[in-house]
């Protein structure tokens, strides 16, 4: 790649806005598995991994996967969010490869936001 | 002088020595080097006798002492080998009278390693420890940073397989 | 073809296998075969339902019944029940992900809502590891513009105007350490981040890192063009491979797009940053340690001057900011000074990131404007402490800093109300500590940390550190001595002053600030050898037997119900305890909450235990003590204080009279708890034990009124008080004096006293109650006028988890259908012609906390309402009644109308020959305080005679001999208390039986079998 100047970061930012927004016919889902530290001492990578055998299980090709920080709630991680176009993001909480899996089958393909295992919708404010 | 120390460094392979020689030469003149070589060298030969440190000594260009010094100052380094893994056994009253005494004879006998020492095969370093304060799962042992509870000594290989 | 009956769906998909859906089919076949069912229903394996968390699931065609969870052996239940008799088994349906459950939005949830997100500002929404996610942040905007629109000098003014500290510990002003550096003349300079975060319970850098590594590496920039640096390094501990690893990632996507390295942005700035990894040395986030490290020697710091800004790494001016420091820059250089500013306190602007660890609910990273209060911290996002426990303090700042304990929960955190506190900011490691946790422990545990990380160049660190833990050690162990505190304070001090650098000076901080708040705890390891945390294990058996009040050996009554020696169990009690069967009943059994038992499941039960001896064996016969003592003793109240008294001084041969007011004996055993918790005959048995002994109990006979008080100061040599505390306190407002209107022990005494009267309907209290109070007697009096007819409803100012009432009789109350309305508090009570005919009340909100740790009820003006009600009885607290007592006599009552006691005897009072104890020195407490206060004051009434006339102390007949077997299994299974059996809510609701049953033997021996036996020897 070559050396940025200034005026490329902007072209970066819409660039970026543009790519990961998600959009009818493209990307209609995005699901985060939050990898700090404790995110992956409570089983993150297992979480990561499940997620990604079940979209190959599925041929789903509509799904981008990316994983993110700790979102600051140790207790409850490892944490995951799902966002399915046009609606608010859904963080679910104290995940494992069986719930991961339920999720991605009832909500992320199906869009039945899986309640039990739901921490909250939407985002956190930056003020 | 290379001839006259692989007499030393017998306990490693011909192999890691040259990874050794090659850490040293990459930080050979650079200030503040040292600490770098040690963790390197370390990451190669799992930890790091007189000899190896003789050796870092020359190549770096500095008085033994010093790196005496350091490898001592500071607890990532080591100059005993240690196991793979660490094992603790709880010996806490609780996890004593559930079977806890049991099973620390049972991995002097089994895998033939006296208290605070390492297993031939550098698998396991182990340590026994007073309480853990995790008594209603008693007895307890503790592999690197995971606790086992309710660890029967008929469980106790089906645990320790999993760490290689 | 062949007609099934049932299809019976077992999944197999991946997620089924996992969980056992194998093994459930292969039980489904044998018995579907097995019952002769194969020709009815067919088994299919299908493919995944969905529904993996809650397999192996199970789906039963024509009804279409989802079963889950479903285990092997649930299987002979779910074909017998479904298949043979059509009973579909309801526990293993599929419960639908509640369709009406609303999901709360984060804004909704307090750890979310409450935080400020500055530095966080990027956490959970961008890949730390693609440096696009980051620029389309807005990242690296502010050094684009500190790089082409700001002078060195206009960016330190920025810095400086912001007001931002150091985010390490000492808060040291950013913009001024760089405006040193700028200023120090030289070509070579350096920008180094202290990555080194070695406190215990300190990981906020460290998340920074790994989820946000970019924003630290702009902050360097930023800070380089500062100064003029053109090389930078990160000293992070090796103990962070992820950290390193996502910086490793991050520096090289920087320089791979000009963000680092020569010509940056093309503005012809050069700068770069090196990884130095840390070799597991706490001293080395010190800063002149930090950079020794760094030039390859043992990280021992170095005398300051010269300060680093003007010599520091290879004796080049240098800056060292931490993480959390740098991750602010950025922002700052972009969205300006005043933004940064416009958050925080006078002196502490910005925000400040916490690592909130310890026993609190949500453990996280949680960043707050400076000035949040620790309370709101703790509480609102940290969830407040678990498992019912009450908050002891947080220790703020690591080894380095100190606690703060509950009453400073309003304390606004920032740097200056922090160090007035007595601990120090830190980088910001907070560690709640519930009251299982010992205060002399976590100075000690601080001290040994700062031990074995002293690095050893200067003396005072080095010995110093060594000689306190030793003297830490030793009262831990019960090896403390008198002077110890002061000698662990005068160290501190020589420490503080003389350690050369930060580690060593702070080292002393976590021992002051507990000797500061916690010196009561320190005395009582030294003198009584108790650790009322139950933690220093060197001072006790069990720790349920420390806890006890008057040190019941519980374990080993619990020991022989195992071995069904139930006369030998009830000697063990008597031994401590002359009521055990009224405190297996109601006790509040502190002991259960330190019982180790519970750290796995539930703690042992051992009130129940207790109870089931006492109601299974017969009571150990007493014969009279004879009287071998020429003075006479009188004991002024027949309550559980005065009783343990009495009885004790008769073994030990005295003469003992007692002087009870009331009709009959037992105080507020027998006049206050009502019978459905405390049968009469179960007292009665106990109080006869103690006549039995040769102590006389005369009823009827009020000090002052049937006796005077100069005939018992001429007739006996030495008297104990024991009044109790039988008088309501009074609410304070409007119309108290009405008729119906009672004082809550004033109506249990009435009832008590004229069972008859109120059953007939002589007495009455109307059809509607309301109960003032949130404390025992407030149920024990709602529970009460329950039984007597009336609809009863308990208004309480606060919220249910702060009445100081027992969990299990709230409950019980509810479930006889009392209702209990929280923050709610009476504004008057309203009458006509001289009665009773409603309460006026005001709704409450929380506000700040108060000393207990609760949060204080504030009125909500306009919140008017009336509650219209026949009786009110007023709960909300007691005070003894202490009018018998005659100025003349010597005998001080305080300001609280409870006796003034002695420091050194802590039952006799200000005159020589009285002694006092019980809830008329404490206030209203327990039964078993009361029976220890009793135990106390035998002793020191019998030490006091025996000291005046010069013979030798008083030694106890030698005690019968009870072996007590010891037998533990060696597999503890997870099983829960066994519960207690009830009368029915319905029926007992109506009448005064005794609402618990008491266990059966079967139960009480696999209760018995729940002990740990902490006080095993080996």
């Amino acid at each position: 790649m070559s050396k940025l100047k200034i005026e490329d970061l902007k072209k970066i930012k819409e660039k970026v806005h543009s790519q990961t927004a998600l959009r009818e016919g493209g990307q209609r889902a995005k699901v985060t598995v939050h990898m700090g530290t404790c995110g992956i001492a409570s089983g993150a990578r297992e979480v990561l991994n499940a997620l990604m055998r079940a979209i190959e299980e599925t041929n789903a090709t509509d799904v981008i996967v990316t994983t993110s920080g700790c979102m600051g709630l140790c207790s409850r991680e490892p944490l995951v969010t799902v966002e399915l176009l046009g609606k608010e993001p859904i963080k679910y909480e104290k995940m494992d490869e069986m719930k991961m899996r339920q999720v991605f089958k009832r909500h992320v393909l199906e869009g039945e936001i899986q309640t039990p295992f739901v921490l909250a919708k939407g985002a956190e404010v930056v003020r | 002088m290379k001839s006259g120390s692989s007499d030393v460094l017998k306990e490693f392979s011909a192999e890691q020595v040259e990874k050794l020689d090659g850490i040293i030469a990459r930080y050979r003149g650079k200030p503040g080097g040292l600490i770098p070589v040690l963790e390197e060298a370390q990451m190669v030969l799992d930890y790091l006798p007189v000899p190896v440190q003789k050796r870092i000594a020359d190549g770096l260009n500095l008085p033994l002492a010093q790196v005496y010094g350091v490898v001592t100052f500071y607890s990532f380094f080591t100059m005993k080998p240690r196991g793979r893994h660490t094992l603790r056994v709880c010996l806490g009253t609780a996890c004593y009278v559930r079977g806890g005494k049991s099973i620390a004879e049972n991995i002097v006998k089994e895998y033939k390693v006296g208290e605070g020492e390492t297993t031939p095969d550098r698998r396991f370093t182990y340590e026994t420890v007073r309480c853990l304060g995790a008594c209603g799962l008693a007895p307890v042992i503790v592999v690197n940073e995971n606790v086992h509870g309710r660890v029967k000594t008929q469980k106790l290989k089906s645990v320790l397989d999993e760490y290689q | 073809m062949k007609v099934f009956r049932s299809h019976l769906l077992v999944c197999g998909g991946t997620g089924c296998h996992a969980s056992g859906s194998l093994a459930v089919k292969k039980a489904l076949v044998d018995e579907i075969s097995g019952r002769g069912l194969a020709e009815e229903i067919k088994i299919v394996e299908t493919g995944c339902n969905g529904f993996c968390a809650m397999g192996p699931i199970l789906v039963v065609y024509p009804e279409g019944i989802i079963y889950m969870n479903v285990r092997t052996e649930d299987v002979p239940v779910l074909v017998e029940e479904h298949f043979i008799k059509g009973r579909p088994v309801e526990r293993l349906f599929y419960k639908e992900p509640g369709k009406e459950d609303r999901i709360p939005s984060m804004q909704e949830i307090p750890f979310f809502a409450l935080q400020d997100l500055r530095v966080l500002r990027n956490r959970g929404l961008i890949d730390p590891e693609n440096i696009e996610e980051y620029i389309a942040r807005d990242g690296y905007a502010g050094m684009a513009k500190a790089l082409t629109e700001m002078t060195p000098e206009q960016i330190v003014q920025e810095v400086l105007k912001s007001g931002l500290r150091g985010r390490g510990g000492a808060g040291f002003p950013t913009g001024l350490k760089w405006q040193f550096a700028q200023r120090s003349p030289g070509d070579v300079k350096y920008v180094l981040c202290n990555a080194d975060e070695g406190d215990p319970g300190a990981f906020m850098d460290r998340s920074v890192l790994e989820a946000d590594p970019h924003a630290v590496l702009e902050g360097m920039v930023i800070a380089a063009k500062a100064i003029g640096s053109k090389h930078g390094y990160i000293y992070c501990r090796a103990e962070y491979p992820l950290a390193i690893h996502r910086l490793n990632v991050a520096l090289g996507q920087a320089r791979e797009m000009g963000l680092l390295g020569k010509d940056i942005l093309g503005t012809g700035f050069d700068f770069d940053i090196e990884i130095y990894q840390g070799a597991g040395a706490f001293v080395c986030g010190e800063e002149t340690a930090l950079m020794t490290s760094i030039e390859g020697k043992r990280g021992m710091p170095r005398p300051r001057p010269p300060f680093p800004a003007v010599a520091g790494l290879w004796a080049k001016p240098s800056v060292l900011n931490n993480v959390e420091t740098l991750a602010n820059i950025g922002q700052i250089i972009l969205r300006g000074s005043e933004w940064h500013a416009s958050v925080g306190t006078e002196k502490s602007k910005g925000t400040k990131v916490f690592a909130l660890t310890g026993d609190v609910n949500n453990v996280g990273l949680v960043e707050v404007p400076m000035g949040t209060t620790l309370g709101s911290i703790i509480y609102d996002i940290g969830g407040g402490i678990p498992g019912g426990k009450k908050f002891k303090a947080a220790q703020l700042g690591g080894p380095s800093g100190g606690c703060i304990p509950v009453e400073h929960l309003n304390a606004a955190v920032d740097y200056e109300k922090v160090a007035e506190l007595g601990a120090i900011m830190g980088s910001g490691g907070l560690i709640v500590m519930n009251e299982d946790k010992c205060a002399v422990d976590m100075a000690r545990f601080f001290m040994e940390f700062c031990k074995d990380e002293s690095c050893g160049k200067c003396t005072p660190c080095r010995e110093g550190t060594q000689r306190m833990l030793d003297i830490l050690t030793n009262i831990c162990k019960g090896k403390g001595r008198e002077g110890d505190i002061e000698l662990l304070e005068s160290m501190a001090t020589v420490i503080k002053d003389s350690a050369l650098c930060g580690l060593g000076q702070t080292a002393p901080n976590p021992v002051l600030s507990t000797i500061r708040y916690f010196r009561k705890e320190y005395e009582e390891h030294i003198r009584d050898k108790k650790c009322r945390a139950a933690v220093c294990s060197a001072l006790f058996r069990s720790p349920c037997q420390h806890t006890c009040p008057i040190g019941m050996d519980i374990p080993a009554y619990i020991a022989l119900i195992r071995d069904d020696r139930l006369e030998d169990a009830y000697k063990v009690m008597m031994k401590t305890n002359p009521f055990p069967s009224v405190c297996g009943r109601v006790c509040d059994h502190q002991c259960q909450t330190k019982c180790r038992r519970g750290l796995l499941d539930e703690p042992v039960a051992i009130k129940f235990l207790k109870r089931y001896i006492s109601d299974n064996a017969p009571r150990p016969q007493v014969k009279p003590v004879g009287i071998t003592r020429r003075e006479k003793i009188a004991v002024v109240g027949a309550g559980p204080a005065g009783l343990t008294c009495a009885r004790d001084l008769a073994l030990r041969g005295y003469g003992v009279t007692v002087f009870e007011e009331l009709p009959a004996p037992g105080g507020m055993l027998s006049w206050g708890i009502p019978s459905y918790r405390l049968p009469r005959a179960v007292l009665d048995g106990e109080i006869d034990d103690i006549r039995k002994l040769g102590v006389e109990i005369r009823c009827n006979t009020r000090v002052g009124r049937e006796i005077p008080w100069a005939r018992i100061d001429e007739d006996f040599d030495c008297v104990y008080l024991a009044p109790g505390a039988h008088k309501s306190q009074r609410l304070g407002v409007e119309g108290e004096d009405l008729k119906g209107v009672w004082g809550g022990v004033e109506f249990l005494r009435d009832y008590n006293g004229d069972e008859e009267g109120w059953r007939t309907g002589k007495k009455s209290l109307g059809s509607r109650v309301a109960v003032i109070g949130g404390g025992n007697s407030a149920i024990d009096a709602a529970r009460t006028a329950l039984r007597l007819g009336a609809e009863v409803t308990i208004l309480y100012r606060r919220l249910r988890e702060d009445m100081p009432a027992a969990a299990e009789e709230i409950l019980a109350a509810e479930h006889e259908g009392i209702k209990i309305e929280y923050l709610i508090a009476p504004l008057r009570v309203v009458g006509s012609s001289g009665r009773v005919t409603g309460v006026e009340c005001l709704r409450q909100k929380l506000g700040d906390f108060d000393s207990s740790g609760r949060k204080r009820p504030v009125a909500i003006p306009g919140s008017e309402f009336t509650l219209s009600v026949d009786t009110v009885i007023a709960a909300i607290g007691q005070t003894p009644d202490l009018s018998f007592v005659p100025a003349e006599s010597g005998v001080k009552v305080n300001k609280w109308s409870c006796f003034d006691v002695r420091d050194d005897i802590p039952s006799q009072t200000s005159s020589a020959k009285f002694f006092a104890g019980g809830d008329a020195v404490t206030g209203p407490s327990t039964v078993i305080k009361a029976i220890a206060a009793g135990h106390g004051a035998a002793e020191d009434i019998d030490g006091w005679i025996r000291k005046k006339n010069g013979e030798p102390a008083w030694v106890p007949p030698s005690e019968e001999q009870i072996h007590i077997p010891f037998v533990v299994d060696e597999d503890t299974e997870e099983c829960p208390q066994a519960r207690m059996p009830e009368l029915e809510a319905e029926f007992r609701r109506k009448n005064f039986a005794e609402v618990e049953l008491g266990y059966k033997k079967d139960q009480a021996v696999k209760e018995a079998t729940r002990c740990l036996r902490c006080d095993a020897e080996i």
